[in-house]
């Protein structure tokens, strides 16, 4: 009975994992999912002459880019947690962090406050969030699913206050500047911020000591620790950074729709979606910031070109959820159980 | 399948606090409302509170309690609400009785649980994201079905006077939902504590590996908890819909966070932390105490919504308040 713990279930997750599985099958599959990426945006720019126009491209990246960042904070949580999603790392409260964060830079934004102190309020309150989470489940040791859960409805009831639950317009100069187009080539900043965003997640986390010692921490905790890394430390930090995302998230998400969303619940099940989907893009077959990238603006360009070959969108969904089970399916077939 | 949602060190049960923490949440909010709200504590708002916001999620509840009991969370519950919801609606409404609709129903939340069990036993994917990607795609079913969520009714001469008697009628003194969650506590308590089948869920759920090695044939039994979690789901949806006498799409969605919240924090009454019946109960019927106690109150509606939020968090943390993941 000595290993009835949650440390226990990290030991057994350990074993029979992909990791082990350096198959030329597995190798082939980043691969294939970018073929088929490929060969999605192939049909689609055959069949609309509208699709691969820059202007709509860039559009349904800045479009993604909501999702995306949430999805980003997301990746640095399961990397640093491990993969087990109960056990694991798992943040359910990043959607509403979202909403919250853009409540409050509106609420702030409409009451006439300058950008000057509504933008680190919107930030902050992410980074509050994140901070609870970590507290939580750190020194606490609630389960990440649970915590994250517990600061969603929080979260929630914040926004649901401070906004009264309505859609505040706002039209400050961060709105003008993040809802506008750069002056040199003419795309939509969102874009650009999102790619830079992208960038300095994917440097810290694949290129810097930081990220080297989160992936061990997340891959294997136990041998982590014996090599002396303060695996809680790394925990809470990684919560931190996904509030932090939230916040960011927040702020995009005003700047492109010019107001506070009450809808932020939406985004709650596709950024698990892209997070998960974004494993098929690396040779490990985990969570890496370039593949949940790739997730992200996969799921963009789904929908956008659906809605160009007049679709329904009623499918969006539905074929989101069949691709992300049939990424996960073939990642975890090599599993015993 | 290695999701090990519950495990924690047996010790934690001489911790009195962290075991008696719930029911005393419980016993607090009723005195704090029986005080401060005017007519809470009167027969007919009880009644109130135990069908409209106790029985229909105690079913989803427990519902949960054996997917977690068995190591893995259906997220698809909701899901199986909407589909079991839609398909009662739409055989009432095509001219059927109540019986052949209600096994119309949960026929199609039984749907939602054999995807879930293909995907689950068969192709071993965790429950987690399995069930997610049923939600996924149950959401495009209903969009596809109802032109993108409108609901469906039973035309009003067609509703049948049992529509009315499910829903709110008394029976054995009780009324009818409240009955039907008091039948199912009892069978699945027995099944869980006394058959086979709850023994080899509680292996799984403690030590995957160990009930692989030791024989038990783990995909049976996965297969069996999420066709079985389904079907409970989807007897809350014809509950629902009995209710308003239609279908209301993505209704379901509402029950999923509270379901997995109820059901966790009703861990803390077992003393070796799995979930269990009595526990997800009465964290239930916190729930629905608090919500309707802070109707009655007659806060502004929004920090009542807060409130509650600070409710639950305050009883997760205070029971989870020793369970620390050893160093």
């Amino acid at each position: 009975m000595a290993d009835l713990t949650a440390e226990g279930a990290d030991h057994i997750a350990a074993k029979p994992t992909r990791h082990a599985g350096q198959s030329g099958f597995a190798a082939l599959l980043p691969l294939a999912a970018l073929l088929a990426f490929g060969l999605i945006l192939l049909v689609f720019a055959l069949s609309s002459a509208q699709f691969l126009r820059p202007g709509n491209l860039f559009q349904v990246i800045a479009q993604s880019s909501i999702l995306a960042v949430l999805a980003l904070g997301l990746t640095v949580v399961v990397i640093g947690g491990g993969e087990n999603t109960l056990s694991g790392g798992i943040d359910l409260s990043l959607a509403a962090n979202l909403g919250m964060g853009a409540a409050i830079y509106a609420v702030l934004a409409q009451a006439g406050q300058p950008d000057l102190l509504a933008i680190p309020a919107a930030i902050l309150a992410g980074l509050a969030l994140g901070a609870f989470n970590a507290f939580a489940i750190v020194v606490l040791g609630m389960l990440p699913l649970l915590a994250t859960l517990g600061s969603m409805t929080l979260a929630v009831g914040i926004e649901q206050v401070v906004s009264r639950n309505t859609t505040i317009l706002v039209a400050t100069p961060l709105r003008r500047f993040l809802g506008g187009h750069d002056p040199l080539f003419g795309l939509p900043i969102l874009a650009w911020a999102l790619l830079l965003t992208s960038l300095i997640f994917a440097l810290i986390v694949h290129y810097s000591r930081f990220g080297l010692n989160l992936q061990a921490v997340g891959g294997n905790p136990a041998a982590a620790r014996a090599a002396g890394l303060n695996t809680r430390a790394w925990t809470a930090g990684s919560y931190l950074v996904s509030g932090f995302c939230g916040g960011l998230g927040a702020l995009f998400s005003v700047g492109f729709l010019g107001a506070s969303s009450t809808g932020s619940a939406e985004y709650l099940l596709p950024v698990i979606a892209a997070t998960f989907l974004g494993t098929v893009f690396s040779r490990r077959l985990s969570p890496t910031i370039g593949g949940t990238l790739l997730a992200a603006l996969f799921l963009g360009v789904l929908a956008n070109g659906f809605q160009l070959l007049n679709i329904s969108s009623y499918w969006v969904a539905g074929i989101q959820g069949v691709l992300m089970l049939a990424v996960v399916a073939t990642t975890s077939l090599r599993r015993p159980l | 399948m290695t999701d090990i949602s519950f495990a924690r060190p047996p010790r934690q049960s001489r911790i009195p606090l962290t075991r008696a923490a719930l029911p005393l949440a419980v016993a607090l909010a009723f005195a704090f409302f029986a005080v401060f709200a005017d007519g809470f504590a009167q027969w007919n708002n009880l009644r109130a509170l135990l069908v409209n916001n106790f029985a229909l999620l105690a079913i989803v509840a427990l519902a949960m309690t054996l997917a977690v009991h068995s190591g893995g969370i259906d997220l698809s519950v909701a899901t199986a609400i909407d589909l079991a919801s839609l398909a009662f609606v739409a055989a009432l409404a095509a001219g059927y009785g109540v019986a052949p609709a209600i096994i119309a129903g949960l026929a199609a939340a039984g749907a939602a649980g054999i995807v879930n069990a293909f995907l689950i036993a068969v192709l071993g994917i965790t429950p987690f994201l399995a069930t997610l990607g049923t939600l996924f795609i149950g959401h495009s079913v209903q969009q596809l079905t109802t032109g993108g969520g409108n609901p469906l009714f039973v035309p009003f001469q067609q509703v049948p006077p049992a529509l009315p008697f499910l829903a709110r009628g008394d029976l054995l003194g009780l009324p009818v939902p409240v009955l039907a969650v008091l039948v199912l506590a009892a069978l699945i308590a027995v099944l869980l504590s006394k058959s086979r089948f709850g023994r080899q869920s509680l292996t799984l759920g403690l030590q995957p590996l160990l009930a692989l090695y030791s024989g038990i044939a783990t995909g049976r039994v996965l297969a069996l908890v999420y066709i079985l979690v389904a079907l409970i789901a989807g007897i809350t949806g014809i509950f629902l819909s009995a209710n308003v006498s239609a279908y209301m799409p993505f209704s379901g969605n509402v029950f999923l966070m509270n379901a997995i919240g109820a059901t966790f924090i009703g861990t803390t009454m077992s003393a070796s932390r799995a979930p269990n019946v009595t526990g997800t109960l009465v964290g239930v019927l916190f729930l629905a105490i608090i919500s309707n106690g802070l109707l009655l109150i007659g806060w502004d509606f929004y920090w009542q919504k807060l409130g509650a939020g600070i409710a639950i968090i305050l009883c997760l943390l205070i029971s989870s308040g020793k369970a620390r993941h050893p160093q």
